[in-house]
């Protein structure tokens, strides 16, 4: 693969270009939330303060809230309408994990049945990754296979070489975009050399590990165990932060806005945190916290990889640092029981 | 062999969007209980009419625009074409919206979803059918496919309980059930009154008492989760095998399809891989999770 590479002070002229005709997302605080927003066309600041966005990428995908289509009723019934959602895109700075967690979703957006809304954005979307270069000390990529500075799950990767970015042209829609930039010089042999001592002086700086090893086959063994997952839940407030914010977490709700005669579905992130997600009229299966807990847990590293071959989990490490609590997924994983307790 | 080796899913009625119901109007509403009416209703558009089709065991998306979208079981049979009903319990939002409309109501309908009865499965065996309240629902979809081909089914048992006399579903068809000689139909109630003529007591002991023979023969479950969760290990009891136990499920369900991610038993998901199950693919969960 041939490289390119651009001088960080050279970032915003390259957006500018993209912006003319595209809309460009960037890291950004402008809401007191870190997340990809919407480039205000001149300040590249995010490159110096920017480790992870508190919400992740997923957000440009599945926003937190969503207008599904609108309704109306005149004199001869009901006309439903559609927004068209064609908007072309550019989310530049996406980290690996982020990126991962894209790739490991799209299944459930694309699997028999094609969710509109998903899919258009992530085809009208070139997705630019950005290396981590100050993981958090609750990151853990490591272990679930990511590398911290460097995916081939975005069109363009970005790596921080000190003053310069190398990029590598991922997909052909990423190399589309980067060939009209002027900005952008072909990289040489040492920058080549100098990005592969940064992507692995990146990945040693991510010290949390988990041991993924046979952890399906464990939590299996350990599903009935109310004990243990009493025990696990105990601090837990199901705030739902952690699957809010988990870049892989995809489940969401659908509801409906009415104003006179017409209105809006939506829908909205939601989280097996709530009760009243699986509230049914006479009974809810999970309506004791160490339930929705367990099912949060067993989801992510036992239902999916059994759907999916893949754990829903990039190591992100949101679910940690973001949780009021201090529950912490690696040191959950690390005490499930080895054995299966005896029936009482 | 197992349902979902036989059961094959039909394809939603493409418009595009899936997630974009089809206006379906209100044609006839039967009071069916205190709190259970059934819907008939058919497309709006004409065209639609005649191209859509359905399987005994599938489900829908209604939704009442500005109230909300939820699921149920289409209880018609696709042997008795030409509309679709549903019988909805009068329990939350949505269903109270739905009980408030009258005949000429426009609503969304999306669908159909899920899988389906296995009728080749069921095909030459004896057929115990068990239902509880408003478990009949989808039951009677599959028990009319059945009677209208009457000849490929063996012996058939329909065991059906509610709370009061007056909670039960469908009465003007139990009393066509019961008067048909092919058809052997108990009916039971927790509590009887003075004019009660069938049993008293739950479903599972009920079964009991009946005691259907497992051989050659397929059960077919469906009623509140607690009625559900103590039929099986009579049905086991009764030598019935978890593969000759078929059940419908019933879970909240916002997209119908796969995505929204609640109505998951284990890795199974109601709406995707179901709802029809075995017991043999959900008997790990079904204790603890349904």
């Amino acid at each position: 693969m041939t490289t390119k590479k651009i001088s960080k002070k050279d970032i915003g002229k390259l957006l500018e270009g993209w912006s003319r005709e595209l809309t460009v997302f960037v890291p950004s605080k402008d809401k007191g939330v870190t997340e990809m927003a919407k480039w205000d066309g001149k300040d590249t600041g995010f490159l110096e303060w920017y480790r992870n966005t508190v919400i992740p990428a997923k957000s440009s995908f599945l926003p937190a809230m969503e207008k599904m289509f609108s309704f109306q009723k005149n004199n001869d019934g009901y006309h439903l309408e559609l927004s068209p959602d064609q908007q072309k895109r550019i989310v530049f700075g996406i980290r690996p994990c982020d990126a991962r967690a894209m790739v490991i979703i799209d299944k459930v957006f694309t699997d028999s049945y094609e969710d509109p809304y998903y899919v258009s954005k992530r085809k009208n979307t070139v997705l630019i990754g950005l290396s981590c270069t100050n993981p958090y000390d609750s990151c853990f990529c490591t272990s679930l296979g990511v590398k911290p500075a460097e995916s081939a799950d975005v069109d363009l990767m970005f790596t921080d070489i000190e003053d310069e970015f190398l990029i590598e042209e991922i997909t052909d829609k990423g190399k589309e975009l980067l060939a009209a930039a002027s900005v952008v010089k072909k990289a040489t042999k040492a920058d080549d050399a100098k990005a592969k001592t940064e992507k692995a002086a990146v990945s040693a700086m991510v010290i949390r590990k988990l041991d993924i090893e046979d952890i399906s086959e464990k939590l299996q063994a350990c599903f009935t165990d109310k004990d243990y997952w009493e025990k696990v839940a105990a601090k837990c407030v199901s705030c739902g932060v952690c699957t809010l914010l988990c870049p892989t977490c995809y489940c969401f709700d659908i509801c409906d806005e009415l104003s006179k005669k017409q209105g809006t579905r939506y829908r909205s992130w939601d989280s097996c945190g709530f009760s009243i997600y699986t509230q049914m009229p006479m009974e809810n299966p999970r309506e004791a916290k160490w339930r929705r807990v367990r099912q949060k847990v067993c989801h992510k590293y036992e239902f999916y990889p059994m759907n999916s071959e893949v754990i829903a989990c990039t190591g992100c490490g949101r679910c940690i640092r973001l949780c009021p609590v201090n529950w912490d997924i690696t040191q959950i994983l690390a005490s499930v029981p080895a054995e299966q307790p005896a029936k009482k | 062999m197992s349902v979902t080796d036989i059961c094959h899913r039909k394809k939603f009625l493409a418009q595009g969007n899936i997630y974009l119901p089809h206006i379906v109007v209100i044609d006839k509403i039967v009071e069916e209980t205190p709190s259970v009416r059934t819907f008939h209703f058919n497309f709006k558009d004409e065209k639609l009419r005649k191209r859509f089709t359905f399987e005994s065991g599938q489900f829908a998306e209604l939704s009442i625009f500005g109230v909300g979208e939820a699921t149920f079981c289409i209880s018609s049979s696709p042997t008795r074409n030409g509309h679709l009903e549903c019988a909805i319990n009068r329990v939350g939002l949505v269903t109270n919206a739905l009980h408030r409309l009258g005949v000429g109501a426009e609503i969304g309908f999306r669908g159909p979803y899920g899988n389906t009865f296995p009728l080749e499965l069921m095909q030459g065996k004896n057929l115990v059918f068990i239902g509880g309240g408003i478990g009949l629902a989808p039951l009677r979809s599959i028990i009319w496919n059945v009677l209208d081909n009457r000849d490929k089914y063996g012996k058939i048992d329909i065991i059906y309980g509610a709370r009061s006399p007056a909670d039960l579903c469908f009465k003007y068809e139990l009393a066509s059930w019961s008067q048909d000689k092919s058809v052997n139909l108990v009916t039971t109630v927790d509590k009887g009154d003075k004019n009660w003529t069938g049993k008293e007591g739950f479903v599972p002991t009920v079964l009991e008492q009946i005691a259907p023979s497992a051989k050659n023969a397929v059960a077919i479950v469906c009623g509140p989760p607690i009625m559900i969760r103590f039929t099986f290990p009579v049905l086991e009891k009764l030598g019935f095998i978890p593969e000759q136990m078929i059940t419908t499920l019933e879970k909240r369900m916002k997209c119908g399809i796969g995505k929204c991610g609640r109505c998951n038993i284990g890795n199974l998901y109601v709406c995707r891989d179901g709802p029809v199950f075995t017991y043999a693919q959900i008997r790990n969960f079904i204790s603890d999770e349904y």
